[in-house]
């Protein structure tokens, strides 16, 4: 018995030792077929959205004879940034003659005080419904969040009856007003869920020590609460930023936001269609939603992780 | 019941709450005496955290009053109540270090800076945690994080402590570590406390009185020893005691000496404390006896009461070995050292003292 016992351990050491069998780190194949098919699918769908993007910069960097070769593929013989000078402060759009600077700069005017307001709004609506139930709580979330699903276009008219009898259509702040209504319903849903989701807890002892309605908002959940004002921030700005239809009713050609403006630029029926000025009059467009995404990606990302899906 | 408490730290009367149509609450009647510390005990789902809530002013009720240092705060807001709150779940703010932890409640309130230092000083002290102060609660293991919500509660200088669960969070040796600071706190102290647990052995060992509540309503409320030794019906009985309480279905027989009579045994009662007249009446009841008061062998042989059976099963637990065996056609657990060997089958003697029973009418479940 006792050797039996003894031998068993010893058979088992052996074996360790010399079998020569798998040990350490498992070894890659980079080369392996579901890397060539997996990088190989990637890189094909990556070529196929950047492509326009592509021909999107290389056409803004020539000049007109060259375009009207035709080969829109090839890079520039002869790199120009002209039509980008052009673009930004010589293009004309009905009676002005300055380009996308004047939009440009009306957009920022519309599109920071919208981000503010209906974020500072939204953000203490989804906390007052997350943590202080009052009385037709639900009923009022529900009625926010229907408002999200009808169509804008039905309210554009009624909305253009009450500015002018406030006596502000066509200025600024009445595009503002209107944008940080529209937004109010997500953005208040978003926050809402994010509060939800925080310890109740939390709320509790911040009661118990005294703190108030808006004690509790700017020094407990404010400071908690930064990835879900990154992903609102970011929803806003660039949802504001590129909106055509508001822009377009609310606004005079003054005060035409950049989008409206690069419409006019590129539909502009009078004279030579200019490829490259209107090209370089898109990127500049685009540019401020891409750099916001490129700035802030991951934030982002982990943002709509941590609020926005739950609930 | 204890008799009426003079002037009471906290005084519950009459108070209800109810959910909608569901009536969580039931017109209960809690007073706590100055400096005593209380523990609300129950399973899940009945209501001793929610009564606590009411006591802090989190929930609003229903309907009742609470008074505490006889003022009636059942309208104020849980700052004015002069209570501070531990939690289960620490609730500790996660962006400010330990000492802003600490320190919100009195900045809300605009307490003084020095005063602030002061009582910091003196919460960090009394709980070992000054080392910790700069830290933020993240960077703190659970039973540190527990330490400074205490704290928390400590700095307010407040009368009336309350608990809601604050040791679950943690593994069993910690707990038991916690649970003994808790009690020298409150001997340091000397405040009033209501600790709310669902765990038996806190509520037996910290305890002045225990509130055993079930369905919304408080069962029993006395010294824990009190509740161990005479609960009031089965479901305190069962619920305090780990091994749970042996239940014997039976009929009481009346008579000189009332006796018990289940299948093939009969105890005479004539040792047990009967409430009032209950023992005149015939009639079919439980009787329930605790495993450690049920001895073996030769320590039976002088129990009032005997009997002869064999073994079901042993379960070694370490310290003690816990047998089941039967006894009038029942299955009994009872407990033995854990050195004394006995394996399934074995004959054996049993025996107990009728007056360490407690005997429940079948019908109600109260004590008789």
């Amino acid at each position: 018995m006792a050797e039996i016992a003894a031998s068993v351990p010893a058979q088992a050491n052996a074996l360790r030792r010399d079998a020569a069998g798998p040990s350490g780190t498992k070894p890659r194949h980079v080369l392996s077929r579901r890397n060539i098919f997996l990088y190989g699918t990637l890189i094909m769908v990556a070529l196929y959205y950047l492509l326009p993007l592509y021909v999107m910069v290389v056409t803004s960097l020539k000049g007109m004879p060259e375009i009207r070769l035709g080969n829109i593929f090839s890079p520039p013989l002869e790199i120009t940034f002209e039509p980008w000078v052009k673009a930004w402060s010589q293009a004309c759009t009905g009676l002005n003659c300055d380009g996308l600077s004047r939009g440009f700069w009306n957009s920022v005017r519309i599109t920071v005080p919208s981000v503010l307001l209906s974020i500072a709004i939204a953000s203490v609506n989804g906390y007052a419904l997350a943590n202080w139930r009052f009385k037709g709580a639900d009923t009022f979330f529900i009625i926010l969040i229907v408002g999200a699903f009808i169509p804008y276009q039905v309210m554009i008219y009624p909305i253009v009856i009450i500015l002018r009898e406030i006596g502000i259509y066509g200025t600024l702040t009445g595009l503002v007003i209107v944008h940080s209504i529209f937004g109010m319903p997500i953005l208040t849903l978003l926050f809402r869920n994010y509060f939800t989701s925080m310890p109740e807890e939390l709320f509790r002892a911040a009661r118990v020590d005294g703190a108030g309605f808006w004690g509790i908002y700017l020094r407990i959940m404010l400071p908690m609460s930064m990835p879900i004002f990154v992903v609102a921030i970011i929803l806003q700005v660039t949802g504001i930023w590129n909106d055509f239809l508001f822009g377009v009713v609310y606004t005079r050609p003054d005060t035409y936001p950049m989008t409206v403006q690069l419409n006019n630029i590129v539909n502009s029926v009078q004279g030579v269609k200019e490829y490259n000025v209107n090209m370089a009059a898109t990127i500049l467009t685009g540019l401020v939603p891409l750099i916001v995404y490129f700035v802030s990606g991951k934030l982002f990302v982990r943002g709509i992780a941590a609020g926005a899906v739950k609930g | 019941m204890a008799a009426a408490i003079a002037n009471p730290s906290v005084s519950i009367q009459d108070l209800s709450l109810n959910f909608g149509v569901m009536s969580v609450l039931k017109t209960l009647n809690l007073d706590v005496a100055e400096g005593e510390f209380i523990v609300l005990l129950g399973p899940s789902g009945c209501g001793k955290s929610t009564l606590l809530n009411c006591i802090a002013g989190l929930l609003d009720i229903s309907e009742g009053r609470i008074f505490i240092k006889g003022k009636n705060v059942t309208w104020e807001e849980p700052k004015d109540r002069g209570i501070g709150m531990v939690f289960q779940s620490y609730a500790l703010y996660p962006q400010m270090t330990v000492e802003k932890n600490l320190s919100f409640g009195l900045r809300v309130a605009g307490v003084p800076k020095d005063e602030i230092a002061k009582r910091i000083a003196r919460a960090a002290e009394i709980l070992q945690i000054e080392p910790l102060l700069q830290r933020k609660p993240s960077a703190l293991s659970g039973g540190q994080r527990q330490r400074v919500a205490i704290g928390r509660a400590l700095v307010r200088d407040v009368d009336v402590f309350l608990f809601d669960e604050p040791l679950s969070n943690l593994d069993a040796k910690l707990r038991s570590e916690l649970r003994v600071e808790i009690k020298l706190l409150h001997r340091r102290l000397q405040n009033t406390m209501i600790y709310v647990t669902h765990d038996q052995i806190e509520a037996m060992t910290l305890a002045d009185r225990i509130a055993v509540m079930k369905g919304g309503v408080i069962q029993q409320l006395d010294a824990p020893q009190t509740i161990y030794n005479r609960p009031v019906n089965r479901f305190v009985a069962g619920f305090l005691g780990s091994p749970a309480m042996n239940f014997l279905k039976g009929e009481l027989e009346a008579g000189d000496v009332p006796v018990f009579k289940a299948d093939g045994i009969s105890v005479p009662l004539g040792r047990y404390a009967f409430d009032g007249d209950n023992g005149r009446a015939a009639r079919p009841c439980i009787f329930g006896i605790r495993p450690e008061h049920i001895a073996l062998g030769d320590a039976a042989k002088a129990m009032p009461f005997t009997a002869e059976s064999t073994v079901e099963i042993v379960d070694p637990m370490g310290s003690d070995t816990l047998v089941w065996t039967k006894l009038g056609g029942q299955i009994v657990s009872f407990r033995v050292e854990a050195d004394k060997m006995l394996s399934n089958g074995d004959a054996i003697r049993i025996g107990f003292d009728p007056a360490r029973a407690s005997l429940f009418d079948a019908q109600s479940d109260s004590r008789l």
